[in-house]
């Protein structure tokens, strides 16, 4: 990729890049509560065909891509400002579909799940197959800690986090010394072993799980009940899906300081060369534990509220397949994008619950669209993009 | 106490045939193709299922359902068909990512497996539910004062055949020769008028027949065969192969063993071990590749500045 030239911003160039920013956002959101109200299996596929062109015409004419890009870095705080304002105001366009709301609540978990995995494997390429272990993580420390001992949802949050970052820790400290296939090994082996223990330990309830996990409050306001704002009443999925969208709005920030970080950078550099890395006086060991960390820490807080969301959580939640989804969303997405992670964690949770109306054959079929996508677009739907300083 | 003991040991040595039948399929595509191909286990566990279909309908061709020849003929052509259904994997699938990233190949059969899987599911009659799946031989030999049930006897004796036959293959034919060019310079073995091409067919004909045995086996010990059995049986056998080193063939058997000698040891001697045993086995795995990051018979990969 060379770098691009932007043309010197005019007035009437200021425009088109304000209105480029406003109409791909709201297509974006268009697109999106579409695609969540259809209940027709042929609609959906033909949304799909539309995505699909969409990330062809991508493909094939880079200029549009490259418009899009500049006008979203031009205009970064119109596109900020207007992404919140349609986070905010997205429930109310769904018609009070509850089905629609759950949907964008785990969608939005799983967002958080991938960011979290991207750490790892976008940008510093570890193979993590243990995601899916520390998300159970979270969720089991805080749902025991509020059925066993009556802690909040608000303290659990930040305990349950802290759970998941040790476990992480201790699964990085083996992790140093094996790479590639082998690393992936130490972290598969390490999903199954909290799947294994989480399915036949007493205090965790065995294969029947954790049940009656406390609903949420905030000042008296119970996540139960019915959200009402200006007079206009939301259902009840609606308190989880504002929250849920301030974990990833945390994580987006999060990703984003990390990503231009040092610390971003001594991990990209890992990715390239792990030696010329260690040249440089990057503490390899260090940098890949703390890649570690911080995956768990951010699955520890989506499991803690996946965990109260459902009220329910059994080992089954957290098998060795759920971290290969997550692993599938980070490398459609596009590995070290955040857009492109987050893009994909939608996708991936939407479609097999779209395709419910191929019921048994659904789980094939998403096999089959995963080889696909990975066939077609092997860099994944955004690709990585090369850093940018000082324009 | 000695008579358990010794059936305990044969248990180990069965299980530990059937691991590495599987095992060597992950380390010999590993060490030929570069890349980890996670459905093998899935590929292996499709020959139970395909040797059913064949006893059925060839014995009801021939209107004896439980004649020897036929069992033997249905066993050896789903062997085949096996081993044509891994070449067929490759040239659909896994053949596209031979220049990708590995992790991209990884997650590519990951999902490979669960389309297998699921196509077992929903291809074979009742595919959801456990069919059984006949011993292979019954009855018991005495050796030496000790009981030795037939089956045991059978599954050790042909996994060491299979073992022998593919180690001559590797290290006496024209085939070997070409396939361990291949594995240590594909441009090279090229210039050498090999084709790399036919060479990765061979391979995962040869990989995909011998877990197929593995597969059969494994089948008949269990009594049943199951669609999702080779989410565990897949599991352990890439495990075993990793444990062992990647690439090293007594590798593959020796991590087998290992693996295999540890599940029966935390079944027999562990109180509700059996629900245990799959942590303990992945303990194991973390604990050696801990102390040998490249496996117990790979070479150490460290770069030294």
């Amino acid at each position: 990729m060379t770098p691009r030239k932007i043309p010197a911003p005019g007035a009437s160039g200021a425009i088109m890049g304000m209105a480029t920013v406003i109409a791909v956002e709201l297509v974006g959101a268009l697109f999106l509560r579409q695609f969540l109200l259809i209940e027709d299996w042929r609609l959906v596929i033909g949304l799909l065909l539309i995505f699909g062109a969409a990330m062809m015409v991508m493909e094939r004419v880079p200029t549009v891509e490259a418009r899009i890009e500049a006008a979203f870095a031009r205009h970064g705080r119109l596109a900020i400002l207007l992404g919140i304002v349609i986070v905010l105001g997205f429930p109310f366009a769904l018609e009070g579909n509850t089905y629609a709301l759950h949907l964008c609540v785990i969608s939005m978990l799983y967002a958080v799940l991938a960011l979290a995995l991207n750490f790892q494997l976008g940008s510093a390429n570890i193979p993590n197959f243990a995601t899916g272990a520390s998300y159970g993580i979270g969720a089991y420390a805080s749902a025991l800690l509020a059925l066993n001992f009556g802690v909040s949802f608000w303290l659990a949050l930040p305990a349950a986090a802290i759970v998941a970052t040790i476990f992480g820790f201790l699964l990085g400290i083996p992790s140093m010394r094996t790479r590639d296939s082998y690393l992936a090994l130490v972290t598969i082996a390490f999903g199954v072993v909290i799947h294994q223990l989480l399915n036949n330990l007493e205090f965790t309830g065995g294969p029947n799980g954790l049940v009656g996990i406390p609903v949420p409050e905030l000042f008296g306001h119970s996540f139960g009940d019915p959200l009402v704002i200006f007079g206009h009443s939301l259902p009840a999925q609606a308190n989880f899906y504002y929250l849920s969208a301030l974990l990833v709005l945390i994580s987006i920030i999060f990703a984003g300081r990390l990503h231009d970080s040092r610390v971003g950078l001594a991990w990209n550099a890992l990715r390239t060369d792990e030696l010329a890395a260690r040249c440089q006086g990057i503490n390899v060991t260090w940098y890949k534990v703390l890649a570690f960390a911080v995956d768990a820490f951010l699955a520890g807080f989506a499991g803690t509220i996946y965990a109260f969301y459902v009220g329910f959580i059994s080992p089954d939640n957290f098998t060795f397949l759920v971290s290969v989804t997550i692993m599938t969303m980070v490398i459609a997405g596009g590995m070290d994008n955040i857009l492109g992670v987050i893009v994909g964690a939608f996708l991936l949770t939407l479609l097999p619950e779209k395709l419910r109306a191929f019921s048994d054959y659904r789980i094939l079929f998403f096999g089959v669209v995963v080889i696909a996508f990975l066939m077609i677009r092997p860099q994944g739907l955004f690709p990585q993009r090369l850093r940018r300083y000082g324009d | 106490m000695s008579e358990l003991f010794f059936q305990q040991i044969l248990n180990w040595i069965t299980l530990g045939s059937v691991y590495a039948l599987i095992a060597l399929g992950f380390s010999l595509l590993f060490g030929v193709l570069n890349i980890i191909h996670f459905s093998h286990g899935d590929v292996s566990l499709l020959a139970p299922f395909l040797a059913l279909t064949l006893i059925s309908a060839l014995g009801a061709a021939i209107g004896d359902l439980n004649s020897l020849p036929v069992f033997i003929l249905a066993l050896l052509v789903a062997i085949a068909i096996t081993g044509v259904i891994g070449v067929l994997l490759d040239l659909v699938v896994i053949q596209r990512f031979r220049k990708a990233p590995a992790m991209m190949a990884l997650v590519a059969t990951v999902a490979l497996g669960i389309v297998l899987r699921e196509l077992i599911r929903h291809l074979f009659p009742n595919g959801s539910n456990p069919h059984a799946f006949p011993r292979l031989v019954d009855g018991d030999v005495v050796i030496a004062g000790l009981t030795v049930p037939l089956f045991s006897l059978m599954v050790i004796v042909v996994s060491i055949l299979a073992v022998c036959a593919l180690f001559y293959m590797l290290n006496r034919t024209r085939l070997g020769l070409h396939i361990k060019a291949v594995s240590q310079d594909r441009d090279a073995a090229r210039l050498m008028a090999i084709s790399p091409g036919r060479i990765f067919r061979a391979t995962f004909f040869v990989a995909s027949a011998i877990g197929a045995i593995g597969g059969l086996f494994f089948s008949s010990y269990a009594g049943m065969a199951r669609f999702d059995f080779s989410v565990d049986v897949g599991l352990i056998g890439f495990s075993a192969a990793v444990v062992g080193g990647l690439g090293s063939m007594p590798g593959a058997i020796i991590g087998s063993l290992l693996i295999a000698g540890l599940d029966t040891f935390v079944q027999a001697v562990v109180p509700n071990g059996a629900s245990y045993r799959l942590v303990f086995v992945f303990l194991l795995v973390i604990g050696v590749l801990v102390f040998r990051p490249a496996g117990l018979m790979g070479r150490t990969l460290v770069e030294k500045v």
